[in-house]
């Protein structure tokens, strides 16, 4: 369960370029729910996904995540609970390390790490086992360095890694936007697995609003740093793009395309 | 033919001497590359960690403490050296090479309060070198045995590290310190021990090069580093960064080429002054070469010193 009660954030506080980026948001997803943040740019989303990964430290409000306060947790102790998938594929992994160290890094990311042996013949059967669901062959290059792997292919490890130890929550920041169709597809459909096998409370950004019609049990759309509207339930079932996009105060061109 | 054969000859004979150098020398590379290559943390706190360690190791020794007691109180005195570079680089944000050369300064005024003076004999003092059955004290023989020792321990030690639970995490943290994080790891832990230890191993070499010369000098670090790299980079060119194995047994390869490399140029008449021009043009060479390779185009970004 995830839950922002009033956060407030300012940048350039006092100067002349202040922007708020969060006005006193709160927001609540119960546990398993399925929910996806969509807004304009400067709207507060990846603001909201930073406090709540740590990144961001808040100027006031809190983060609760299964009820336990992690406003003031650094992002390394967050963790535990928490796990995250970037846009930007290089983020996610480590480009020198083999795909086999990058499973293991997400693998201890909730355990504390001691002086064995990291990679020993039982994980790499565990990590063969969850790769080969992906069928993209990753299951077959445990020893290649990420950094040799396309986009879409350190893309979908990041997502293998992010739901491992099935996360109290999972946060999805315009995971596929980067991507090439087909591929984002193939992570898209992947991440919805994972998401309904695992049961993984889920927060996803994106700026695809057929994406946000299809998925999820919940929209919130952002505006100005806070809550401009919700839709769940029944009402969230009968959503459809036109209806979404006449909530955009700025209707970029980007989320046109996105049709 | 005359010439060749006798620069020929006084290389061979000082072959020896060179190759116990070389593995003393060879903790100073392993002390370079390690923030180098496995923290991404250019470092050059080893300028200043090498004459303290000497430092500590001399007063020590002159004061009558056991050999091994210099070489254990320097690898503390590196450690925290280390630590504080590291520190500074992340509590500050200065940037890692800045925070290296304040750190190195202000070593050279510590180093001369420890020895209360800029040099210190302590010939005939024991050393761990003495400790070598069957060779006599005091010739190559024995430093090569006790230093290659040390470096395998050593080498063994970090290799069996970085495959460890904690080890991979700190070679995270060196590949992508923002992905570490998020996977838990804590990325300040890391960095402050890593740079900690690898500015334990550069002290520790001040130490042993004390033991094996008999004086310390405030002044035995200078251009250390600048050979230290092209050390490095000679072995990574030989032995290859690929792997573990390789990027850790590269130091030391290194270490051990180009210090007979040196030696075969001095004997060939290259006059010592010009030493540190080569040397500096050699690393210059070594770390162009991918950008040469590479043909023209936009300058890579400044960060790229790191590859």
């Amino acid at each position: 369960m995830l839950e922002i009660r009033s956060a407030r954030k300012v940048f350039y506080k006092g100067q002349p370029d202040e922007k708020v980026a969060l006005d006193g948001l709160s927001l609540s997803l119960a546990t398993g729910e399925f929910g996806i943040v969509i807004g304009s740019n400067g709207a507060g989303k990846s603001s909201m996904l930073n406090a709540i990964s740590g990144a961001l430290i808040l100027d006031s409000g809190q983060i609760l995540i299964n009820g336990a306060d992690v406003t003031d947790m650094p992002v390394h102790q967050r963790a535990a609970k928490l796990a995250r998938v970037f846009q930007d594929p290089m983020r996610g992994t480590a480009a020198s390390m083999t795909v086999a160290e990058n499973m293991l890094l997400a693998d201890l990311r909730s355990s504390k790490r001691t002086l064995r042996q990291g990679l020993n013949a039982t994980r790499l059967a565990s990590y063969k086992e969850r790769l080969s669901i992906l069928g993209l062959g990753l299951e077959n290059r445990l020893d290649t360095r990420v950094d040799l792997l396309s986009g879409g292919q350190r893309q979908s490890l990041s997502l293998i890694m992010a739901v491992g130890g099935s996360p109290d929550l999972l946060l999805l920041d315009e995971h596929t936007a980067a991507l090439d169709p087909r591929t984002a597809e193939i992570v898209m459909q992947a991440t919805v697995r994972a998401v309904r096998a695992l049961k993984l409370t889920t927060l996803m950004v994106t700026h695809n609003m057929q994406h946000a019609v299809d998925y999820g049990s919940r929209v919130i759309m952002l505006d100005a740093g806070r809550v401009l509207l919700e839709v769940a339930g029944e009402e969230k079932a009968r959503v459809t793009v036109i209806d979404l996009i006449g909530h955009f105060s700025v209707k970029t061109d980007r989320m046109l395309l996105a049709n | 033919m005359g010439f060749i054969q006798e620069v020929l000859t006084s290389f061979v004979a000082i072959m020896p001497v060179t190759l116990a150098q070389s593995l003393i020398l060879a903790f100073v590379v392993l002390g370079i590359m390690i923030p180098f290559r496995m923290l991404n943390f250019p470092d050059l706190t080893s300028e200043g960690a090498f004459p303290l360690g000497g430092c500590v190791c001399g007063v020590l020794l002159a004061a009558g403490a056991s050999p091994l007691m210099g070489v254990a109180a320097a690898l503390v005195a590196g450690f925290a050296a280390g630590c504080c570079t590291a520190f500074i680089h992340l509590r500050f944000r200065i940037h890692t090479l800045l925070a290296g050369i304040l750190m190195m300064t202000m070593l050279y005024s510590i180093n001369l309060r420890i020895m209360g003076k800029s040099n210190l004999s302590v010939f005939g003092s024991p050393a761990v070198f003495d400790w070598v059955p069957f060779a006599r004290p005091g010739f190559p023989a024995s430093k090569i045995i006790v230093a290659g020792l040390l470096a395998l321990v050593a080498f063994m030690l970090l290799y069996m590290f970085f495959r460890t639970e904690k080890g991979t995490a700190v070679r995270a943290v060196g590949a992508n310190p923002d992905m570490a994080e998020a996977q838990g790891i804590n990325v300040w832990a890391a960095t402050i021990g890593g740079v900690g230890l690898a500015s334990a191993f550069s002290a520790s070499s001040g130490a042993l090069m004390v033991q094996s010369q008999g004086f310390a000098d405030v002044n035995m670090g200078l251009g250390i580093l600048i050979n230290g790299l092209a050390a490095l980079m000679i072995g990574e060119a030989v032995v290859g960064k690929q792997t573990v194995w390789r990027q850790l047994l590269a130091p030391f390869a290194g270490a051990i080429i180009y210090y007979q490399l040196v030696s075969f140029c001095l004997a060939a008449g290259m006059p010592p002054p010009d030493l540190k021009l080569a040397t500096g043009l050699f690393v210059l060479a070594m770390l162009a070469l991918p950008s040469l390779k590479r043909g023209r185009g936009p300058a890579p970004a400044r960060e790229a010193i790191r590859e």
